[in-house]
């Protein structure tokens, strides 16, 4: 610490020391444009310049001295990440098309570099394959796919390439096969390879980095995949019917005069809801149909053809019963008489 | 080596339109750099090497080395040896600590732990080694006919 007080601050002075303090302004300005931040690292092919001065006084004044300049230029790291941009599962449903998953490359290397893109739509460890129909690149840039827009990926000829710290996004474009059933989830993975070339960390192509130096594979071996899922949500609706008599005497015979009470119990299962539910029923034949007779979750309906949910044709009744929810059930009645 | 060097040292005086001030110049300041390389041995130990670089790669640390020495028949007094940091190199200690450092680009000078940088929003920070900008080492000693010494700082390919 003793020398740090003996430090003194010498004032520049002299022709040569404006020389060399404006030569200094002038590597610092010219840098500093050239080298914004880049979380990716200095851009490949910048090049590193070293250069010490010295000033110092002698008998004829003081004098300003410069080192040799030293010039390494920054090689290009291939990096690359993928991710999937789906907030969750993407839900398809038994023969779907155009189920569409989102996905999101980053070029994490320091140099513009093409990306080959592979999607896998066969992974292990799931419940089933959907068809690859298409990979898309969102040329339009807004997130999101638009059919004809946005354009089809072709391996090798529309390689997207892609600036340092830039990402672009792509769509996998899948169809499912009529089979799967309800909760039934398929893999789809999304792969994106360095053109210049993959390897283990360190690996170096000579000479094929951007601005003329070297290209070498960096942590993340320069190639990358990810996962995104695809889940199957459908419903299914079991109707029981049952009926109860009560025949004019009180009791439960099937006698002419009985009134015959129908009930239909739509149960729905699986995943979601099942839209637009409709419970239909023809009128025995042999017995006539009880005007107004028709309930829904044991509230009347009417039999005109209205705003109301219940409906009879004449020959059948008609329920609305709108949109179920997967676990609930909707109960339908009608009154028929033996005559 | 020595003689390529001393054709660039040339050079750059030439450049400064003064060469005839320096027909016998004093002194000799040259500067290396080179990349520290880990290398795994064979039984699984890492050994640390040093080797002069074309290419880097971020992340790469170097270790710069300004040589001095007064080969001239005078004594220099106020000897005061500058190292503006390359851009896209992060500065990273040096290992005698005696620097001093700029974090405006030459304007102002200290002790890294000294000196504040301005935040956007008008307060300022204490300035870390990313902020470096600037080295300079004012050796307190005159430097004798004969003398030479090195200065060593660190960095670190942003």
């Amino acid at each position: 610490m003793k020398t740090r007080k003996l430090l003194r601050h010498r004032p520049d002075t002299g022709r040569h020391s404006i020389a060399s303090a404006l030569l200094t302004s002038c590597i610092i300005a010219a840098t500093l444009s050239a080298n914004p931040a880049y979380a990716a690292g200095t851009l490949a092919g910048t090049d590193i310049q070293n250069i010490a001065s010295a000033t110092f006084d002698t008998a004829g004044g003081p004098v300003t001295i410069q080192s040799n300049t030293v010039v390494i230029k920054v090689d290009e790291l291939l990096d690359v990440t993928v991710a999937s941009t789906d907030p969750g599962d993407v839900n398809t449903s038994p023969g779907a098309t155009g189920n569409v998953q989102t996905f999101r490359i980053t070029n994490t290397g320091n140099g513009n570099e093409a990306f080959g893109l592979t999607a896998n739509v066969a992974n292990g460890g799931d419940d089933f394959d959907p068809t690859l129909q298409q990979i898309v690149l969102d040329t339009n840039n807004n997130g999101v796919y638009d059919a004809g827009v946005d354009t089809v990926y072709t391996s090798g000829v529309n390689d997207p390439v892609i600036a340092p710290d830039q990402s672009v996004t792509v769509f996998v474009i899948t169809a499912t096969p009529a089979g799967v059933v309800d909760t039934n989830r398929a893999n789809v993975s999304l792969n994106a390879v360095a053109r210049t070339g993959t390897g283990t960390p360190g690996t170096s192509f000579a000479g094929a980095g951007q601005g003329g130096g070297d290209a070498v594979v960096g942590s993340t071996t320069a190639q990358a995949t990810a996962n995104g899922f695809l889940a199957v949500r459908a419903t299914s609706v079991v109707l029981l019917k049952s009926a109860t008599i009560l025949d004019p005497f009180g009791g439960n015979r099937p006698v002419p005069g009985a009134v015959v009470t129908y009930s239909l119990v739509a149960t729905v299962s699986g995943t979601g809801t099942m839209n637009n539910l409709v419970i239909t029923d023809p009128i025995p034949a042999g017995s006539q149909y009880q005007a107004a007779s028709i309930t829904l979750e044991a509230a009347a309906l009417t039999d005109a053809a209205d705003a109301d949910a219940g409906r009879f044709t004449g020959t059948s009744i008609s329920v609305a019963a709108g949109n179920v929810p997967a676990g609930q059930t909707r109960t339908v009645t009608f009154k028929v008489l033996i005559p | 080596m020595m003689k390529a060097l001393k054709t660039t040292f040339t050079a750059l005086l030439a450049l400064t339109g003064a060469s005839s001030a320096f027909a016998a110049t004093p002194l000799q300041l040259t500067s290396d750099v080179y990349v520290e390389r880990q290398i795994q041995r064979a039984d699984g130990t890492k050994t640390v090497t040093l080797e002069k670089p074309t290419m880097v790669t971020p992340g790469d640390n170097l270790v710069f080395v300004v040589k001095y020495k007064n080969v001239g028949t005078a004594t220099a007094n106020n000897f005061v040896v500058t190292n503006p940091l390359p851009a896209a190199v992060k500065f990273d200690g040096t290992s005698d600590g005696l620097e001093i450092v700029s974090v405006d680009g030459g304007k102002n000078w200290g002790i890294l732990g000294t000196l504040r940088v301005a935040k956007p929003d008008g307060t300022t920070r204490p300035a870390l080694r990313s902020d470096v900008t600037h080295l300079k080492w004012n050796l307190n000693q005159p430097l004798t006919v004969g003398a030479e010494g090195k200065l060593i700082f660190r960095g670190v390919v942003k």
